[in-house]
């Protein structure tokens, strides 16, 4: 058969396997429930992407869509914090897949930082598109990896190179010997190898084109800066569909609407005169301990500042700002 | 030579002897004026005390009368002693020169059977002259300015030697003095006690008023009644348990300030009067009562009888402060058993999370162990401990005797807080405590042991202690945010305290916050000590609050079930069914009582399992995984055949369809043949 039909054909099975597991293991609730309702809101939620929520790091990852899902998962459940150490996001990311190896999230935040001090902080946004690349392509990343190791010692890349799990961005950056002066490897070489890579690879790749266009405008790179490319690169984003554009990722309606309606209570208490004091006063002032800089405007406006940042806010003692689109 | 000048001397012979009978002395000079009285016992040798009984009653003061001329011979610088021989034989054994003015004493000839002899109140610097006077008693030479005790060898007879008030500075050349029954060394410069050992007769001992810093050395003193110490330094006594005969001690104006510095004297049996006055110890507030329960065969000190009351009180107060004693002993050796046990279950501790941590490395260190001691450990310190425990500090050795085991875990109840120390105490929570002790443990601490065992102890915390209020956690190995949703199963939680020691979790910014949000049900007081406000719990809800919208809604029905179980389905699906139904209406108190009912449950997913657990659950689950897999793969194979077989009998079915339409066809070609064969074949089916 042909192999995109294979491809699919295997996702739809990995679903039936999942749920048939699932149905085993919860025998007696499901029983009552009804097996046919059960069927419909299993793949109901694997549409919605809702699937892998608490579940197992095996299951997360064992398919594109899983992986889109989860990314998307992590994205709305934790919009609202930023600037955290990697531990912390590995944290965060642990609340919603119990077993997620830290190896996976230290990947990740090398991306971001560039393979230094690993300990710094980073931004929501800046770890989020790191993170989704690292794990969305991981397979496809460790090849290039060992693709990049080969280019920097010299070797002839366009052999068949086999990536092993024990290769990959573990390696220290070699040091500039034989390389020559400038760091890196040259673009267009690298380029053609990864071409080559993708034809062949299994897992799932970006799409050519665009890695061609993040390519375009240098001359050389290495592999951390051609990850960051990656990472910030809008049209793989999209090409993904799982995250918004940079510019949004601060904006989920439908989760304002809901978080709105969780607060609502506290802060009728909060108004109460006496009961708390100055919590009229922005309560981003009193946000995240003495780490984040005070945020201008509602928390869930983006940090970028890419949007006008309205005037009024400033003393808005509304949550809601319903002027606000 | 020419004689000196003439001299009448009162040779009234009121000498101070000391015989079988009294003795006073009236020391009318000295500003203490203390009238001392020597009451001997029977045993004194025997004197012919009958000859000196009319002395006791006369006065101790100079009197002009006898005759006595003093001439100064021409052979030597001292003057020569004559009496007139009415004199000789009135006052035969006693001689009087008291107040003559005498820088030296002079020669006394003809008078060798002289018993008492009195030089008081002279300015005589040396004792001289008396050798030839052997069969002498008592020699008075109370107030001159003798600086050395000397010249008295011959007088072996010697039984009173008064040398107050003068200027000596050390006892000594008394050892031909063996009979000597009474010495006075008041009021000079002597500071050490020497050379008296020898006198085992000796009754009477005055050193009051030197410069003595302390008493010892009194051995040998069997007969010493009576020791007059008065007035000088002494800050510390000693040997007087080694005075057999000892009645009656003055300390008084020394330099005593505890009982310590003479508790020789509890030893004394004989000792029963005795003055401390005008000493430091006297100031204390103890002083009475110490100096009694010591000395209980005292009956005077500082001159007044002790009365049975106050005996009383002393033995009372005796015992109360050996009680006392011993309850802080005991206090003392259980505080350091706990604190050998915590110090046990750190080394225990420490070597599981190094074994967890880096199982190689531990054994090297294993290796190179040295047994080292137990008490001086810091449970803080991360370094190597032997497996076994090492031998006890010797100094509580003793105490220790009894606790041959050290436990590896300790479990401690003190007021309103139980401890638990090392995962061993864990067990504790099933014993049967009492409902009034259970009743009152507003706070438990957990140390030294697993979070993830803890979380198995939870609902029997929960059922035993239903007061508990504050938990605390230090070296309990936290490290995950989803531990925290554990605690949640409890029944109410005020206060929290997380140490950062052994606690990674501490360290991510935002713990504080999950806590808050996963357990707002308990409207939480403090956490490690600083109070919640309100704006804390916002921020928490703001950071999680999405987090559990997702984990209650979007979460398949089926999920939810088997998360939580079918009771609290119910629950959730009341809840859900009534988010559904109304979802723009503004009933506001409706809305928020939901809210906050629903804020309980709708993070009641976020459960935790224990790392085992879910280790285990992975692994059954592998199981039943593949199973699936077989089994999908055989459905799916049947469902490929099938399909197969169909799209084959698609194919062949046109062809098929043709070839029986066209067998029909020509069956039915010739009607009359036709119609025979179908008869034929109904005859034959008969």
């Amino acid at each position: 058969m042909a192999k995109p039909k294979r491809k699919t054909q295997r996702h739809v099975l990995t679903y039936m396997e999942d749920a048939v597991c699932q149905l085993l293991e919860n025998r007696e609730d499901i029983s009552q429930y009804g097996i046919a309702r059960f069927f419909t809101e299993y793949f109901n939620s694997v549409c919605q992407g809702t699937h892998i929520l608490f579940r197992e790091f095996s299951f997360v990852q064992a398919t594109p869509h899983n992986r889109v899902s989860f990314l998307r998962a992590f994205w709305r459940c934790f919009r609202t914090v930023d600037l955290l150490t990697m531990k912390e996001y590995h944290c965060l990311l642990q609340l919603l897949c119990p077993d997620f190896p830290l190896e996976l999230t230290q990947k990740a935040a090398r991306i971001v930082l560039m393979d230094d001090a690993m300990d710094c902080l980073m931004s929501f946004s800046d770890f989020l598109f790191a993170f989704q690349i690292q794990f969305y392509y991981s397979e496809f990343l460790d090849s290039v990896a060992a693709i990049y190791e080969d280019l920097l010692s010299g070797k002839n890349p366009n052999t068949v190179i086999v990536p092993t799990s024990s290769s990959g961005q573990h390696r220290q950056r070699p040091a500039l010997g034989e390389a020559g002066m400038l760091e890196g490897v040259e673009a267009s070489l690298f380029y053609q190898c990864l071409e080559n890579l993708c034809d062949r690879h299994k897992y799932s790749c970006p799409p050519p084109a665009l890695v061609k266009e993040a390519l375009s405008n240098v001359q050389r790179l290495t592999f951390y800066g051609f990850l960051m490319a990656l990472s910030k690169h809008h049209g793989i984003n999209q090409a993904l569909g799982a995250l918004p554009d940079k510019g949004d990722l601060m904006h989920d309606p439908a989760m304002d609407e809901e978080l709105e309606r969780l607060l609502l209570p506290f802060l009728r208490l909060a108004q109460v005169p006496g009961l708390v004091n100055s919590v009229t006063a922005s309560p981003e002032a009193s946000c995240l301990p003495s780490r984040t800089p005070p945020r201008v405007g509602s928390p869930w406006r983006p940090l970028h500042h890419s949007r006008k940042v309205d005037g009024e806010s400033d003393a808005s003692t509304e949550e809601t700002d319903e002027s606000e689109t | 030579m020419i004689p000196g000048k003439y001299r009448s001397v009162s040779g009234r012979a009121a000498n101070n002897v000391n015989c079988g009978l009294h003795l006073v002395i009236q020391t009318s000079s000295l500003p203490e004026k203390n009238k001392v009285e020597f009451k001997l016992n029977k045993d004194t040798s025997s004197f012919p005390g009958r000859l000196l009984q009319h002395d006791l009653e006369r006065n101790y003061s100079s009197r002009q009368g006898d005759h006595i001329n003093l001439v100064s011979s021409s052979l030597s610088s001292f003057p020569i002693l004559q009496r007139s021989s009415e004199e000789k034989i009135l006052y035969s054994d006693r001689l009087s020169l008291e107040r003559q003015k005498l820088t030296v004493c002079p020669i006394i000839n003809g008078e060798d059977h002289l018993r008492l002899l009195n030089f008081q109140h002279n300015f005589i610097t040396r004792i001289q002259n008396i050798s030839n006077l052997q069969k002498l008693i008592s020699l008075d030479l109370y107030d001159n300015q003798i600086e050395e005790i000397s010249g008295l060898s011959t007088l072996r007879c010697l039984r009173v030697l008064l040398l107050g008030k003068n200027r000596i500075k050390k006892i000594s050349n008394l050892e031909n003095l063996k009979s000597l029954d009474v010495l006075d060394l008041h009021g000079n410069q002597i500071t050490k006690i020497e050379n008296i050992n020898h006198l085992c007769e000796l009754r009477v001992l005055n050193l009051a008023r030197n410069f003595l810093s302390h008493v010892d050395n009194l051995n040998g003193l069997d007969s010493l009644t009576e020791l007059n110490l008065r007035h000088n330094q002494i800050t510390f006594v000693r040997d007087v348990d080694n005075l057999p005969c000892l009645q009656h001690l003055f300390l008084s104006f020394n330099n005593i300030s505890s009982f310590d510095s003479v508790s020789c004297l509890a030893d004394s049996s004989s000792l029963s009067d005795i003055t401390f006055d005008g000493n430091p110890i006297a100031q204390e507030s103890w002083y009475k009562h110490t100096v009694l329960q010591n000395m209980m065969q005292l009956r005077q000190l500082d001159m007044k009888r002790i009365t049975e009351e106050e005996r009383r009180m002393a033995s009372v107060l005796a015992k109360k402060e050996e009680e006392k004693k011993r309850e802080s002993h005991k206090q003392s050796l259980l505080k350091e058993k706990k604190r050998l046990t915590i110090n046990n279950v750190a080394r225990q501790w420490d070597l599981q999370q190094q074994r967890v941590a880096n199982i190689a490395t531990n054994e090297d260190r294993k290796d190179s162990d040295s047994p080292q001691d137990p008490c001086q450990i810091d449970g803080s310190t991360l370094s190597a401990f032997p497996e076994e425990t090492g031998p006890l500090d010797s100094g509580l050795n003793n105490a220790l005797q009894g606790l041959s085991v050290i436990d590896t875990y300790l479990v401690e109840v003190d007021g309103d807080t139980l401890s638990l120390y090392g995962s061993g105490a864990l067990e504790s929570l099933d014993r049967n405590w009492s409902v009034q002790t259970a009743g009152m443990i507003t706070t438990v601490s957990f140390t030294f042991i697993e979070f993830d065992e803890i979380v198995q102890v939870l609902p029997k915390l929960k059922i035993k202690f239903p007061n508990s209020l504050h938990l605390k956690f230090k070296e309990t190995n936290l490290v995950m945010l989803q531990q925290f949703n554990a605690l949640a199963q409890l029944r109410r939680i005020d206060q929290l305290t997380i140490d950062p020691q052994g606690n990674p979790v501490v360290n991510f910014t935002l713990w504080k916050y999950y806590v808050l949000f996963r357990l707002s049900h308990f409207s939480m007081q403090k956490i490690n000590g600083t109070e919640v406000t309100q704006n804390d719990m916002i921020m928490a809800e703001r950071l999680f609050g999405i987090l559990a919208h997702v984990a209650s809604s979007e979460l398949p029905q089926y999920r939810l079930i088997s998360i939580l179980g079918d009771a609290r389905k119910k629950q959730f699906q009341y809840l859900l069914e009534s988010k559904g139904k109304k979802p723009g209406i503004i009933n506001e108190e409706n809305n928020d009582s939901k809210r906050l009912v629903g804020e309980n449950t709708n993070r009641a997913t976020l459960n935790y399992t224990t790392r085992d657990f879910y280790n285990e659950k992975l692994e059954e689950i592998k199981e039943k995984k593949k199973f699936c897999k077989t089994y999908i793969e055989d459905l799916v194979k049947e469902a490929t055949e099938i399909n197969m077989k169909n799209e084959a009998l698609q194919k062949l079915w046109p062809q098929m369809f043709i070839e029986l339409v066209r067998d029909a066809v020509i069956e039915i070609r010739n009607k009359n043949s036709y119609m025979k064969l179908c008869l034929q074949q109904i005859t034959d089916q008969k």
